[in-house]
């Protein structure tokens, strides 16, 4: 019974928001894709920081490299804006797996800086190299109205980015990245081979974030450094699966819906005071509720690790 | 003499100008229970660190089975069948009990689960199966860590101070389950302080002093041995 209420509840809303943009004014349909984008980020930076305890401060980093890859198809080669999605994914892997391997070999604060640092080295050969990305002065994409199919592919990577956190914890591969954040020395000790099970997941979280920067870039139009890189957008997916609960299948999903409107209520209404609400809420998050909200239910009512 | 399971030969490691082990040559035989003593700081568990790859010698060889696994990096040496428990509990505390076995073991999932269930009867803690690690008593999470280091079946087995912070009785059950391994074929290497403990049990003793191998024989005539009592007394 609660078993068919489980699978029919994400079902119900999957359909719900399918049908929405039919009803939905404009404002509304861009709110929600956004999100779902929030979805795809904290959900994917919960699968190498939530699962493996390793922090990425930089995640944004693989955002940025899948807008610049899919608006240069895009605008410079004329690809359709699906495929060049599907390759921004695509290249925000491969520089995954370019980084990760000597990264993940540092521990703690090590790995998180070097993220951080990651991010700052890619935002200035964008800037560099002028002729492919515009330099400073950004990319437009011809113009398109594409927001509504956007929309539909952005929630299917929430949903795919979902699905599959939902398998990986439900699986001994997910008990085994979970070892890592556990104890690294006692899981090697015990025979997991520590390095390649972290890459997985390196490789698994950039692919999301790839993807939603291609799509992001084509529904805006136009990208520049600054706008595809912040470091503000790392901060953003940590504090929503902090908030929702770290290493939970549906804390990044909650923690981006609740902050998200919260952000655009508080936005609307007090623009100055928005950042120091933000703030308060990130240290009230961190001091009071470490594990989340999830992740305290979890605890206090014996909850299965698939919440 | 037949091929010895573990063979360290002329062992060394330094941290900066410390000699933490000086030149350590071991030979394991098969089946037998060996145990390693020596004051604080004599390189007992910097030894062991090195046979687990968890430090990297600076000279000498380790050969586990035949096989040089000096330089291997620690899964690698588990995976060859090197187990090992530590001298400060290291369970994984938001797994549950049942969880910290099924992890390390890449037996498809139904056996898993039998031998897991199996050991954890073997330690009464099958009631306990589901409960976070975290959460049990001290003398639980190392019975939990002990059985652990089982799941793989390693035929060397390494334990850290077995017996610190562990009540008589299940001290008791700790040591007859050594014994049992020990007659299934399983070589034990052991450090441990109580002198009791390696006195009934181990049928070899290594003292280490300094980083450097002392003495090596059987209890009762290391207790009279001269250099093992002037470091451990004083002269």
């Amino acid at each position: 019974m609660s078993r068919h209420v489980a699978l029919a509840a994400p079902v119900a809303v999957a359909l719900a928001l399918a049908a929405y943009p039919v009803v939905a004014s404009g404002y509304e349909v861009r709110a929600t894709l956004q999100i779902f984008m929030w979805i795809v980020l904290a959900g994917s930076w919960n699968l190498i920081s939530g699962l493996t305890g390793y922090v990425s401060f930089g995640h944004v980093a693989f955002f940025g490299a899948g807008a610049y890859a899919g608006a240069i198809l895009i605008s410079k080669a004329g690809w359709p804006w699906l495929a060049a999605a599907l390759v921004g994914g695509g290249a925000a892997v491969l520089l995954a797996l370019v980084i990760g391997y000597p990264c993940l070999r540092l521990k703690g604060p090590y790995f998180a800086i070097a993220m951080l640092g990651l991010n700052e080295v890619l935002r200035a050969l964008v800037s560099y190299f002028e002729g492919l990305t515009g330099g400073g002065n950004g990319l437009s994409l011809p113009t398109l109205d594409a927001t509504v199919p956007i929309y539909y592919v952005m929630g299917l990577t929430a949903v795919a980015v979902t699905v599959l956190t939902y398998l990986i914890i439900t699986s001994r591969f997910g008990l085994r990245l979970m070892t890592i954040r556990e104890d690294e020395v006692a899981a090697e000790a015990m025979g997991i081979d520590t390095a390649r099970h972290k890459l997985y997941a390196f490789l698994l979280s950039a692919a999301g974030p790839g993807i939603a920067g291609a799509l992001t870039a084509r529904d805006q139009g136009y990208i520049e450094p600054i706008s595809v890189f912040p470091l503000a957008t790392t901060i953003t997916m940590i504090v929503m699966v902090l908030f929702g609960g770290k290493g939970t299948v549906w804390g990044p999903v909650l923690g981006a819906v609740v902050l998200f409107v919260a952000q655009e209520v508080v936005w609307a209404r007090y623009p100055y005071v928005h950042p120091l609400l933000f703030g308060a809420l990130i240290v009230a998050v961190v001091l009071l509720m470490p594990r989340g909200v999830l992740g305290i239910l979890q605890v206090r009512y014996r909850l299965p690790r698939t919440i | 003499m037949a091929t010895p399971v573990l063979d360290i030969d002329r062992l060394r490691k330094r941290f900066g100008g410390v000699t933490a082990v000086d030149g350590v040559s071991l030979r394991l035989e098969a089946g037998r229970i060996y145990g390693l003593i020596g004051p604080n700081g004599s390189g007992k568990t910097t030894l062991f660190n090195c046979i687990t790859g968890v430090e990297r010698r600076d000279e000498g060889r380790v050969v586990f089975g035949g096989e040089r696994v000096d330089g291997l990096r620690p899964w690698e040496i588990a995976q060859k069948g090197i187990g090992r428990t530590f001298q400060v509990i290291r369970v994984f505390p938001e797994l549950s009990a049942l969880e910290n076995l099924l992890v390390v073991t890449r037996d498809r999932l139904a056996a898993a689960r039998e031998r897991a269930d199996r050991l954890l009867r073997f330690v009464k803690l099958d009631g306990l199966r589901d409960e976070y690690a975290g959460n049990l008593s001290y003398g639980q999470q190392k019975l939990l860590e002990f059985v652990r280091m089982l799941m793989r079946d390693p035929t060397l087995i390494l334990l850290d101070e077995p017996a610190a912070g562990v009540n008589r009785t299940l001290l008791n059950d700790l040591l007859e389950a050594v014994r049992q391994l020990r007659d299934r074929g399983k070589t034990i290497l052991l450090v441990e302080h109580d002198m009791k403990v390696v006195m009934g049990l181990c049928e070899t003793v290594f003292v280490l002093d300094h980083g450097e191998k002392i003495a090596e024989g059987a209890p009762g005539v290391i207790q009279t041995d001269e250099r093992v009592i002037e470091a451990y007394f004083g002269r």
